[in-house]
């Protein structure tokens, strides 16, 4: 054992506030410390995600606490893949933009790795804690540092989109407390397994409603259909890197924790059609939207929130396969988008306005980044020997096993849509004729942000040719989701063996 | 005190607590300076504790400290929990606060106007 998963919470947050301080004695290290911390947190998790695959699950109590009363940690195969998953995205994150402009001082780059550091520490805290109080904690670290990041240039009209975030984040929030007010009242614990074990005995109406308060309160973060109007300013205006990190990152502890309390906390049967029809409007319009969109990352970004509305359906579905179909997508996805907006990124890196017009023939300048984006649109619209063939070959077998055909229908029909724009813009890099004055200008990324496409490419890849390298881990995963009965006991039961 | 009183006191609370949700819910929905919408959402944030700290309240409820030759005093005791909710509760909001305020701060600076009608460029 190299440690345990409180250190994957504790080491950020301490890193996020001694950056500050280290960054006195010598500048550079603002930079490299959050590379270290990162890196330790993926080796951490992976050897605990092996671990708990051999030993079954890991549950932390803190401070000599019984779970039902304390704070506790949970790393089960599930939220053991999500922080292994958000840990390796954002070490590449970091890698990427650890030198991502030139003319970024210390100053910003002190905030910029600060807010990062939180904001992973938020996510992974969103994802392995058992305690629905200390969950809401997580959600607002991670809200907060979000609004940051997104207004991290002052250039540009970001403090419009972040307010925009924070006004639905912090109502949100508020929802969210009330839904915690309610369940308080209704069964006096806050611990997610004991409140699982307690569910039945509470009144259907006050159930429905606190699952209505829960939802609107996690939906900001999941960017389901009408929650989510912050994502594509956000995305816009908040830098590249950052629009990896909300992709990778952000959304998959969202939509983690909206899933945590349909499949564990509330037993609702309704709610899991609930979940297919919302995933279904949201990823209409998001991929409808994404067609008329004139900029590269906002349509990224309606892009990313499709292939969330994806995530829920399959999640919907409620079988095994559905499951394990989402965890697939959500995967692929973290690995996929975060290529998309780095090469993205770079290829409009000189740019003004970041349109989708203005990156005619940089095929034949930029040919590498051209490359990498070419390589992740065909990935995310399903080609075969890509990664995002297999997760959404995936969901559509475990929607036909169900006999849900109008779903195949719909998910075929948004696919065609998604091939045009990401197409269109294919097209444009590689079979336009590039010009001084509309194109924007050539831009040559450091070797460090190189390095992290690379290794996205390569992972892209490998899932493409060899899915059973992963499947393994997701079956797990999906199974552990599924298991309701067994989390509550070993929850309960471990952590009161712990403590005794 | 009084059974009845004490009825009606908890009704009046509960009510002060949905009423100050909702005046805080018409100040972000209807306000167009961005300085009074951060006031409704302040507002909301009051309500919902207020209503945490009357879930937890118990009739002729003592402090939760236990302490020597009052053990019999924990019947009486009123839930500390949903105290220590609220006092993280406002912690959190005050941060989501200051930032906003210095979000209006710059988007002051950027716009020179308060009014959300004036403040459109990034469109749906």
């Amino acid at each position: 054992m190299v440690g345990s998963p409180v250190l994957l919470i504790a080491i950020p947050l301490l890193a996020a506030f001694v950056i500050p301080l280290i960054g006195m004695i010598w500048k550079e290290l603002v930079r490299i410390i959050p590379g270290l911390v990162l890196a330790y947190m993926l080796i951490l998790s992976a050897t605990l995600l092996y671990y708990v695959s051999q030993n079954g699950i890991i549950v932390e109590t803190i401070a000599g606490w019984q779970p039902p009363w304390g704070i506790n940690l949970v790393f089960s195969p599930l939220t053991g893949f999500l922080a292994t998953l958000m840990s390796a995205l954002g070490f590449l994150v970091w890698l990427f933009s650890y030198r991502f402009k030139r003319n970024v001082d210390f100053e910003p780059a002190k905030k910029y790795f600060i807010f990062l550091m939180l904001l992973i520490a938020g996510a992974i805290g969103i994802v392995i804690t058992g305690d629905i109080f200390n969950q809401f904690v997580f959600i607002e670290i991670t809200g907060i540092s979000a609004y940051a990041l997104t207004a991290f240039y002052t250039g540009r009209n970001s403090a419009e989109a972040s307010f925009k975030y924070l006004m639905m984040g912090a109502l949100a929030s508020s929802f969210l407390l009330v839904a915690i007010a309610i369940l308080y009242s209704q069964l006096g614990t806050l611990n997610m397994a004991d409140i699982a074990s307690k569910m039945h005995t509470m009144n259907p109406t006050y159930k429905i409603i606190a699952l209505i308060f829960f939802i609107t309160g996690i939906g900001i973060e999941a960017e389901i259909f009408p929650l989510n109007g912050w994502a594509p300013d956000a995305y816009t205006e908040a830098p590249g890197p950052v629009g990896a990190a909300f992709a990778g990152i952000v959304v998959k502890a969202g939509v983690y924790a909206i899933i945590r309390m349909i499949f564990t906390l509330f037993d609702i049967p309704s709610a899991y059609d609930f979940l297919i029809v919302i995933g279904l409007i949201t990823l209409i319009v998001a991929e409808t939207s994404a067609l008329r969109q004139e900029k590269l990352k906002r349509m990224l970004a309606y892009s990313s929130i499709g292939q969330m509305g994806l995530v829920i359906v399959a999640f919907g579905i409620g079988t095994h396969e559905g499951v394990f179909a989402a965890l697939f997508l959500m995967l692929n996805h973290a690995v996929i988008k975060p290529l998309l907006f780095f090469s993205g990124s770079s290829l409009v890196f000189n740019s003004k306005e970041k349109q989708i017009a203005e990156m005619n023939g940089l095929g034949k300048r930029m040919p590498l980044m051209a490359a990498f984006f070419s390589l992740g649109a065909f990935a995310i619209v399903g080609l075969p020997p890509f990664a995002g063939f297999w997760s959404k070959l995936s969901v559509l077998s475990a929607a036909a096993n169900e006999g849900l055909l109008l779903i195949i229908v719909l998910i075929l029909i948004v696919s065609v849509i998604e091939i045009v724009y990401y197409f269109r813009v294919v097209n444009r890099i590689f079979f336009q004729e590039y010009s001084r004055e509309k194109s924007a200008a050539p831009h040559r990324p450091r070797v460090n942000a190189l390095v992290a496409m690379f290794v996205l490419a390569i992972a892209i890849l490998v899932i493409g040719f060899y899915p059973d390298a992963v499947t393994g881990i997701l079956h797990n995963a999906s199974k552990d989701l599924l298991n309701t009965d067994e989390y509550i006991n070993n929850v309960l039961q471990l952590g009161q063996s712990l403590t005794r | 005190m009084d059974d009845k009183l004490f009825e009606i006191l908890e009704f009046g609370v509960y009510g002060a607590s949905i009423l100050l949700i909702l005046i805080g819910l018409y100040a972000v929905l209807t306000k167009r300076s961005l300085i009074k919408i951060v006031i409704g959402m302040s507002i909301i944030d009051g309500g919902i504790h207020l209503l945490l700290i009357t879930i937890g309240y118990l009739k002729g409820g003592t402090a939760p400290i236990f302490s020597p030759g009052y053990e019999e005093a924990a019947g009486q005791m009123v839930d500390p929990v949903p105290q220590a909710l609220v006092l993280t509760a406002i912690v959190i909001g005050f941060g989501v606060t200051a930032v906003a305020l210095s979000l209006i701060i710059r988007l002051y600076r950027h716009h020179h106007t308060l009014e959300i009608d004036e403040i459109k460029r990034l469109k749906w």
